[in-house]
């Protein structure tokens, strides 16, 4: 695999946002339409605490991914209301083209008291191509299972064998790096398999192995099927220290499957890597890929989690 | 109407002898009935802590089977520590029912977290025994019955049973917060249940099983079954969303019956248990269950203050028309 890069093509500070936005457009997702591509991600405001809500939003672009057509100002789904999973945010905003109605599964956060806070995915079906969402239900279709005990979020879904298939991270454990310091958190990705996209089935089992140590964090996987083999794009960081150090920092895996269920990690093949300066030389992060006439694009996130925006790149087939 | 004659309080917490971890109530009994003895599962808890907030874990006293009256032994210690931190039981594990199965007992009980917007929330986890109930050890770090589309939060109260071969839960789930000016948001709940090959994976039946009595903020708790007669019997416990922590406001126990575990049918008038005039159960009677040992039927239930002060029994008079119709 290998990845031309186009570049940042999207920074949140030169559009207007829903509410009082402070910046952000994290974790890009597409949806291809007939005269444009969708391009959701989360935006953010502050509470009158002074901790953030994210919202998910989108952006407009023509089909060749070379320029905005339009940015909406309204979020596209309202936080949960009190008590609920999401009441503290919605992020990421994956959707689904489900012929004729669009789903987006959700990460809803909450915030807890002894760590800072929970997740679980919810899901919002569209019948207006994806401008609003209503929400199926006040609670999530995947929370914290048996052996998946917080922090399920990060949905990617795909149709796939007869099936809807979707690939999700959740948490193992909190892990403080030294007495007095807040805890940090371990997730992995896992996978699910459902009838109808709303009921799942899942086993608790992590799927990519490790690289980096026990307590590697992997998020956001994202997958497409090319030339007979299913492709998985994920990000991954150390436990500790990824928000100051860039060696720490998250960084693009790979992983690569005949049938779904055993994956080959191979991150030496990912084809994209971070740059020696600029807005994704620090990290990169939240990949999505997805297929628009013929040419296979990556959305991404570079530097503080994609504060300044958000990049693309192309495969180089 | 059923009649039963109380046995009067047979164990308060204030008697405890380790009052580090069991300093003030025994919640949610849960009975398992052994050769010489009735083992009688509950919660308790240690005292608060500086802001109000409380943990909760698993305890059990053991009644003397030829008079459940009297105590023969309580547990030195906790019967499972808490869970770790950032999972769904970390600040408590309370309610608790208890079911024999097979060489183990299973607990299945609900864990407690706090939250930042409301004071906590919770959901249903499970835990098995190889001792008889002195200790028990989680099946896994999560929860078996967690939030969904319809049941957004605030999972308790489970009552667990087997019929016919398969799993069955009853349970409650939140409905809503309700913001109360000045105070802490109050959760509102209703009697659900699921249903399970294993114990483990369940399938939820996705629907209110108890009419509402109070109106919709209505709560409903600890949704106790037993099956006599070719009927199933429930006994739950109900209040109203504020203002329940005095008599007028208080736990009531409601009854409803059943001839397919499904559709229920609420009458409450048949309950037949009542506060008392004066003592330990004179503002509420609340988190009823029930049992049958040696031919006769009993009534395990808590009273003031969400069982604060202790438990108590109470026996149904003979004789019984368990129709009900």
């Amino acid at each position: 695999m290998k990845w031309v890069k186009r570049g940042k093509v999207f920074n949140p500070s030169e559009h207007v946002l829903p509410l009082a936005s402070i910046g952000f457009a994290q974790s890009p997702q597409a949806l291809v339409l007939d005269d444009r591509v969708r391009v959701y991600f989360s935006t953010r405001e502050r509470d009158a605490t002074g901790k953030y809500l994210s919202h998910a939003a989108f952006v407009d672009f023509d089909r060749q991914m070379n320029r905005i057509l339009g940015v909406n100002s309204e979020p596209v789904i309202a936080l949960g209301g009190l008590g609920c999973f999401d009441e503290h945010g919605i992020f990421p905003f994956h959707v689904f083209d489900d012929g004729d109605r669009v789903l987006a599964y959700t990460t809803g956060w909450n915030r807890k008291v002894s760590v800072s806070a929970d997740a679980a995915i919810g899901l919002g079906i569209s019948h207006d191509r994806g401008l609003t969402f209503q929400r199926h239900g006040a609670g999530p279709v995947m929370a914290a299972a048996l052996n998946e005990p917080f922090l399920v979020g990060d949905a990617f879904v795909m149709k796939a064998e007869g099936s809807y298939q979707m690939w999700y991270i959740f948490g193992q454990r909190w892990v403080r790096r030294d007495d007095g310091d807040a805890p940090d958190r371990v997730y992995k990705i896992a996978h699910a398999v459902s009838a109808d996209g709303i009921e799942w089935r899942r086993d608790g089992r992590t799927i990519v192995a490790d690289r980096l140590n026990a307590d590697e964090c992997q998020a956001l996987p994202t997958v497409i099927r090319l030339d007979g083999a299913y492709h998985m794009y994920f990000c991954y960081r150390e436990a500790h220290g990824f928000r100051s150090q860039s060696a720490a920092a998250y960084r693009i895996g790979y992983a690569r499957s005949t049938d779904l269920v055993s994956w080959l990690r191979d991150d030496d093949n990912a084809g994209i890597d971070v740059a020696d300066e600029g807005w994704d030389s620090q990290m990169q992060c939240y990949p999505h890929v997805f297929e628009c006439d013929g040419q296979v694009y990556m959305l991404y996130n570079g530097n503080e989690f994609g504060r300044h925006g958000f990049g693309l790149a192309v495969l180089d087939r | 109407m059923l009649t039963w004659e109380k046995l009067g309080r047979i164990f308060d917490p204030a008697t405890s002898r380790t009052r580090s971890w069991m300093h003030a109530y025994a919640q949610s009994p849960s009975a398992v009935v052994l050769d010489d003895r009735v083992r009688v599962f509950f919660c308790s808890r240690p005292p608060p802590s500086p802001d109000g907030m409380y943990l909760s874990y698993l305890a059990y006293i053991d009644l003397d089977r030829r008079d459940l009256r009297k105590v023969v032994g309580v547990c030195r210690e906790p019967l499972m520590p808490l869970g770790a931190q950032g999972t769904f039981d970390e600040f408590g594990t309370n309610p608790v029912s208890v079911i024999q199965d097979g060489e183990q007992l299973r607990a299945y009980y609900a864990g407690w977290t706090r939250c930042e917007s409301v004071p906590i929330n919770g959901a249903i986890g499970v835990a098995v025994s190889d001792d008889g109930g002195d200790t028990f050890r989680r099946l896994g770090p999560g929860p078996v019955i967690s939030y969904s589309p319809d049941e957004p939060f605030m999972m308790g109260s489970p009552r667990i049973r087997r019929v016919g071969g398969r799993w069955v839960l009853w349970y409650v789930s939140g409905k809503a917060w309700l913001r109360k000016a000045g105070g802490k948001p109050e959760p509102v709940y209703k009697v659900r249940m699921a249903t399970s090959d294993d114990g483990l994976d369940w399938r939820k039946e996705g629907r209110d099983l108890i009419e509402d009595r109070l109106g919709e903020d209505e709560c409903q708790a600890c949704p106790d079954v037993l099956f006599h007669r070719d009927r199933f019997h429930m006994f739950f416990c109900y209040r109203n969303s504020h203002n329940y922590k005095v008599r007028e406001g208080g736990y009531r126990i409601g009854y409803a019956s059943s001839a397919d575990m499904r559709h229920w049918t609420r009458r409450d008038e048949i309950a037949g248990m009542h506060v008392s005039t004066d003592g330990w159960d004179s503002e509420m009677v609340n988190y009823p269950h029930v049992f049958t040992v040696d031919g006769a039927c009993y009534m395990l239930y808590q009273g003031n203050g969400m069982g604060r002060t202790g438990l108590g029994l109470a026996r149904l008079s003979a004789p019984v028309d368990w129709s009900l119709r």
